[in-house]
Formats: structure tokens, sequence, C-alpha cells
């Protein structure tokens, strides 16, 4: 075994997903390295082509915004699969669902009693003082204490392997659909791999989803009315959106399509008004309902909030919840987990210096050079400054900005994300990737099995956007315990 | 139902249609247009005409100078506007667009296989409907898209759930369907005939329906009717015929009859089927027949206002406490 990734050009620094250091397949990757030795490369290539008119044909694709027009791009996904064992997988999922548990609980005590703020544990000015900290949600009582229901955390590995988090997304995280449309392909153009069914499924996803929505509803007993709130068509995630409806069978809406009134909220059908009780909503908070939030939204619902706030409908995720979403409580996660769950965190944060502590910041600004740093307000990579990289006027002006304004500051050491061999112009290349998978929380936790695994196609690069020349791949959680 | 998607549904319905008819239209016609140069009354523009456009205008576009088109620019021109131009709006091209505008818009209500399957065409028509296309590979070409809509329409018959969704969509389909059929009467029969006429002629101008794929059965409809009937009374009356439009307005009927607000609808269907009594058809002059034709298409265009009505009741105006 193994034979197949000889002259595979791994890098040395990097945890390859698929190979050892010794250049053989990784246990879970036995089976496809040993589809490769079988039929080489070529048959790969001609697999990929396959792979590009399933996806053409099944219309997945992505929207980019490009001079006022919308354009529909095909989805970029990679015939080579990631592979990630079921027993690693089994800690790692633990340790998702461990951190949103927290996490929600975090958020339920901010917009009630705020011990965790009085206990000293997070500054309360990060908090309070914080832009995501919406007033109006104080004293608010969603269902089970639950404010972010649906949560895509961002997993990176580092040099040793280890599974680290790099964000929480808590808002409205966009990408399973792409995860579960992977699979539907990749078993049309791999059926012979998947005979064997070490390979999790991951189709229970939508379901899951759908019960744990259902499980909000302000009315238990009858067949709740569950609807998608999507800013529209000419979103760039809209295809997310029909998609995620589609497998729920639930309705997606535009604000036009739901009216309040004092006893909630309701949907305009053609059969006349409808009660709605939970939304799931894909616009952002602040567009939500223009007579709480900006009075220009025009993608909001007069009244929702309201609703909402009274019990009537429910609302996922949580109007509020970004507040645990943001770079500088990013680094408290651990102590947050501590306090609520006492226990220790299962999955460990990458490493973040906080520059409003004296000695972090000392640490960082002695080590510019070596680290990444992020402004903790600021979203969309905008403002960081990669120290390796940067000029040294560059550091400087940074130095600067810190010593201004040391709160708005964090700073991480560059990872050396892992690699995964991928198909480049008909040749296994590593490339770096990453993970999101999605974890829900309702009346139960679930977390999905593996998750979307995105790509850097360009060779070095560190971006896995789609919009920035990123890519993805099927993730394959293998069972080993069989 | 949401009552946005009344809108959506029904004109994935005609668009569909639509798209499938300008295929046959344009291969039934042209087989009779190509050997017709003699006759400028059957030239090429009557098929801009027959899809309700202003033939002079369009085709102006195409004229260098004042030198008029030629009979080989007149036919390139002409397919140019029904298959591939891109400001053209009754160009196969732009049906398609607008097909693709209005599933994406239904996309949950929409199974995964008729999904694929418009995607398909969707792709077939980019490769092959973008540039012009010459006259060798142009029946091939139509009889294939004709072919790939079939395929959407049975794919969603097999598989799309059975509610009022289904029911818009058959309902948008036989109409478009009908408002084609009287279209094609009008222009490719009617306006060729002389007014003055008495009565009118028996008219059996096959290339008609050939377009309407229903040769076969108009034979077994001359060889089974009493009396003198020809192709009007056949596209008119004959219910059994599914391009007719009695065949299109019973669809409507049956289709309709469970949504809410069925009433409306049935009331003014009854008004549209009552001009079809087949008795008073054969005593008709041209010039009656021409108003029966435009009551039709009056009436068509009537009902479509009542499918949507619904779509334009004001939003319930709600008064929130602060």
């Amino acid at each position: 075994m193994g034979q197949s990734f000889s002259g595979y050009p791994q890098l040395p620094d990097c945890f390859d997903e698929l190979v050892s250091p010794a250049g053989t397949a990784r246990a879970p990757a036995t089976a496809i390295a040993r589809f490769i030795e079988r039929h080489g490369t070529t048959e790969l290539l001609r697999r990929q082509q396959q792979l590009d008119q399933t996806i053409r044909s099944m219309g997945v694709c992505f929207t980019l915004y490009s001079e006022g027009q919308n354009i529909d791009r095909a989805w970029p996904l990679d015939v080579m699969p990631r592979t990630i064992p079921l027993s690693e997988w089994r800690r790692t999922s633990a340790g998702l669902m461990q951190r949103l548990q927290a996490l929600n609980l975090f958020i339920d005590d901010l917009y009630h009693d705020q011990r965790i703020l009085r206990a000293g544990i997070v500054p309360a000015e990060l908090v309070l003082q914080s832009r995501n900290f919406l007033a109006p949600c104080r004293g608010v009582s969603p269902p089970f204490g639950v404010w972010s229901h649906i949560c895509g955390t961002d997993l990176v590995r580092d040099g040793q392997g280890q599974f680290l988090v790099l964000e929480d997304n808590l808002r409205v995280p966009s990408g399973v659909s792409y995860m579960l449309e992977n699979r539907t392909v990749m078993k049309r153009v791999f059926p012979e791999l998947f005979a064997d069914s070490t390979i999790v499924p991951v189709d229970d996803y939508p379901h899951q989803l759908w019960k744990m929505l259902a499980s909000l509803s302000p009315r238990p007993g009858d067949v709740p009315c569950i609807v998608l709130l999507t800013p529209g068509i000419y979103n760039s995630a809209y295809f997310e959106h029909s998609y995620l409806a589609q497998q729920m069978g639930i309705e997606l809406v535009e604000n036009t399509d739901l009216q309040v009134d004092a006893d909630g909220v309701y949907l305009r059908t053609l059969n006349g008004l409808q009660r709605v009780d939970v939304i799931y909503r894909r616009v952002d908070d602040i567009f939500l309902d223009p007579t709480v939030f900006r009075p220009d939204s025009v993608l909001g619902v007069p009244g929702l909030f309201q609703a909402w706030a009274k019990g009537q409908v429910a609302i996922a995720n949580a109007p509020g919840s970004g507040v645990a979403d943001d770079k500088v409580i990013y680094a408290y996660v651990p102590q947050i987990i501590e306090y609520y769950l006492g226990e220790k965190p299962l999955i460990d944060n990458v490493p973040t210096y906080l520059c409003s502590d004296e000695q972090q910041r000392a640490y960082v600004l002695a080590n510019l050079d070596q680290l990444v740093v992020k402004p903790a307000n600021e979203s969309g990579g905008y403002g960081i400054l990669i120290g390796p990289r940067a000029t040294d006027a560059e550091r400087a002006l940074m130095a600067e900005a810190i010593a201004k304004d040391p709160r708005n500051f964090v700073a991480q050491p560059t990872l050396q994300l892992s690699t995964a061999p991928t198909l480049c112009d008909g040749v296994l290349e590593p490339r770096h990737l990453d993970l999101r998978p999605f974890v829900l929380q309702g009346r139960d936790l679930y977390c999905s099995t593996g998750g979307l695994s995105r790509v850097a196609l360009r060779r070095g690069s560190l971006v896995v956007n789609s919009s920035q020349g990123g890519g993805s791949k099927d993730t394959w959680i293998i069972n080993d315990e069989v | 139902m949401l009552l946005k998607s009344l809108d959506h549904v029904f004109w994935l319905g005609r668009y569909l249609e639509r798209l499938d008819d300008t295929a046959r239209l344009i291969n039934a016609t042209s087989h009779v247009l190509i050997d017709s140069h003699q006759d400028t009354q059957f030239g090429w523009p009557i098929l801009l005409e027959v899809l309700g456009q202003d033939s002079a205008a369009l085709l102006q576009k195409f004229q260098q100078g004042d030198t008029p088109l030629t009979l080989a620019e007149t036919e390139r021109a002409v397919m140019a506007c029904l298959i591939n131009a891109p400001d053209s709006p009754v160009s196969i091209r732009a049906t398609c667009a607008a097909l693709k505008q209005n599933a994406r818009t239904l996309r949950p209500l929409i199974p995964r296989d008729m999904w694929e399957e418009l995607n398909a065409l969707d792709l077939f028509l980019q490769q092959h409907c973008s540039t012009a296309v010459s006259r060798q590979q142009r029946y091939q070409l139509m009889a294939e898209v004709s072919r790939r809509c079939q395929m959407v329409v049975g794919v969603l018959d097999g598989t799309m759930l059975r509610g009022d969704a289904f029911d818009v969509f058959n309902i948008g389909r036989h109409l478009e369907r009908a408002d084609m059929t009287t279209r094609i009467m009008d222009v490719l029969v009617l306006q060729q005939l002389q007014p003055t006429q008495i009565k009118r002629p028996k008219f059996r101008w096959l290339s008609v329906l050939n377009a309407l794929g229903g040769m076969e059965s108009y034979q077994y409809y001359l060889a089974h009717q009493k009396g003198d009937v020809d192709a009007i009374d056949y596209l008119l009356t004959y219910a059994d015929f599914p391009r007719s439009i009695s065949y299109c307005l019973n669809r409507v009927a049956a289709s309709a009859k469970t949504l809410p607000h069925a009433g409306a609808i049935l009331a003014q269907l009854q008004q549209v089927q009552a001009l079809l009594k087949p008795q008073a058809l054969s005593e008709l002059s041209t010039v009656q027949l021409h108003s029966l034709i435009d009551e039709l298409q009056a009436g068509i265009i009537g009902l479509h206002q009542q499918i949507l009505e619904p779509c334009l009741q004001p939003v319930a105006v709600v008064q929130l406490s602060a």
C-alpha cells in the first residue's frame, strides 16, 4: 500500500491529510490510494472531467458579483477526497458541541445577569462596547436559552496535525449545501469507492436541521410552520438558501412574503395568511427589522423583532448571537468553556495574543515579523498584517496602530495549514485546506459528519474562499471502528 | 404555496410551452417557406408576426443603409430573432433565460430530477443557440429543443407533488398552447385569406398542422367526422387533439378547479368555451372567423389576468404597536 503517492511533493512542515511523512497512504486513505494505484492519475483526470460535467448539469453553483452583474459559476470541487478517521472525528465533534454549548450559555448570560462579566472572567467593556452586543435583546429568553442554533466553526490543523479552532461563525454561516452536494456528486463519480460503505453518510443533516428548527416552535404539538428567510435570488448564497429549503420541505420566503400583527408573524400564501412558528433567517441582524435596527433596510420585516421578543415566533440564529462571534471574545472561549461547563476545552484555540494585555502586547511588538495581526472588529480579511510577508514599513505602521489602540488588535502565529493531494493540471500536488463543520443546537446538540473542506487551489496560498480561487473537497469520515 | 409563487409557476409553464412551440413553429414552417420565395405573402417575416412582433421594425436593425434585405438575409435575420439574438424578446435564447430565472426563484418547489433536466436544456441552448445556426443544423436543433422540453414536462409529471403548484404549472402550459394555436391560425391562415369572401374556404394547409404536431390525428379526425369539416374546426373544437383550443381550455378547467380562486377562473373560462359552439362555426364568414379568433385571444388574456389576480391584492396594512 502507499505506492501511489510516491513522487508526491509533500511540504516539509505541514501535516498531510492523506499521506504519511514516509510517503505512504494514511489508513483512511487506503481505498483511494488503491484506486490510484490500479487506474493511475489519467483515470483521476477522466473522473474530474466527469465530475465537472455532473456539477454543471446538477446546477451546483455559487454567485459572484462582478461589474454589477450576477454571474453563476460552477462550484469548484476537486476529485480527490479528504479523509478523516471516524475515531478522530468523534473526539472533534464532541469538542465542537462542547464549544457551542458554552458559547450559548455565554450569550444567554450576557443578555441576562452578566455573571461572567461580574466574575471578571471576560472584561465587561469588551462586551458592552462591542457593536455586536444588541441592547434590545437584553432580557429576551429564547427557547432552551439557545441563541446560536447553527454554528459553522472553522477548523485548521497545525504542523503536528492537531485540529484547532480558527473562528466561530455564529451568525449566518454558509456552505453546508456544498458539503451535501459534494457528496452527491462524488457518489455518482466514484460509485466503486462507496461500495464498501466505510464512508460515513452526511445526508442526515437537512433532517437534523429541520428537527432542531421544529424544536424551537412556540406551538409544540402542532405541525410547525418553518420558513427560510432569504435576501432574495441575487444574494450570493441563494443557491444554498433554495437548496436547504427544498431539502427540508419548507417555504423559501423573502420579507415581502411575511407580515406581522399583534399576534405574530404570518405567511402570505395562495390560501390566505398562515401562522409562522420558526424563521431560519439568512439575513443579517441589522437588516432584520427596520423598526429596531437599520431603518433603511429593504430586506427586513417591520415588527419581527417584537414578535420574537414576545416569543410568538422563533428566529434561528437569534438576533444578537453575533456578540460571541468576535476576534477578541474568541481568545476567551477556553475560559468561557471552563466557567460554564467546568470542563477543559476538547479542541484548542489557535494561540491568540491580546494587545490589550501589557505582557502579551510586548511579545506581539517584539515578534511582528512572525505573527498575523488582526483588528478585532473587522471582517472579510480587512486590515490584517501577515508579519512574515509584510515590509518593514508596514510592520512599523502596525506597531504604531497597536500602541494607539491596543484593545482593537489580536495576534496569532502564522499557521502551517495542513495539506491534501489535489489534482492540479493532471498531477497530484499538496494544497492547503481548512474544514468547516456545522453544529446545531436546539433541544438537542448535533454535529455534521465532517464538514465542508475548502482548499486553496493556488500553490502556496492559504486563501480558501471560493470567490478568491478557492475550491472544495468532499470530506470522507472513514469508519475505522469496524 | 406562497402567493408570489403563483406568478412564477404560471410563467414557468408558459415559458416552457413557448420554447417548445417556437421550436415546432420554426421547423414546420421552414419547409414551406423555403419554397415560397415567389410568394410575397408567405415570407419569413410572418413567423415574427405569429409571435406578436412588428417584423418590419425588427428587421430594419439588420439592414445596411437603404438596401432591402435579400431573401437569404431575411431568413438569417428572422432566424436570429427567433433563435439566438440576445435583444429579441421572442428568441428561444431569451425564453430559456426567462424560464431559468423563474425556475431559480421556484427551486424549492422543483424536484431534483426536473431541475437537472432544466439545467441540461439550458446548457444545451447555451452551447448550440448562442451563435448563428445554419439551415442544415436548424432542423436537428429545433427538434432537439422540442424533445428536451418534452423531457422536462415528462420528468415533472413523474415526480412533482400534486398540489397548487402542479396545477398552476399545467394551467400556464395549456393557456400558452391555446394562445399559440390561435396566433398560428390568425397569422398563418386567416391573414392570408381575402376578407371579402362571404363564406370561408375549406382550408387544408398542412404545415400548420405540422407545426402543431397534429398531422396524423387530423387524418383520423377527417375519417371519423360527419359533415364537412376542415383544419379550422379541428384546431378549434376537436377536444381529443391536445393542441386544439377546446382541449387546452378543458385542461385549464380541470387544473383550476381546486385552486382557492377557482370560481372566478371557471366563470371566465365558460365564457371563452361558449365561443366554440361547433354548429355555428361552419356558417362563419372569414370576417366573422377573424373576429372569433380575436375574441378567443381576448378571452385568453382575460383568463391570464384572472389566474394571477390574487397576486394583485394589496398587502394588508398592519398597525404595529410601538
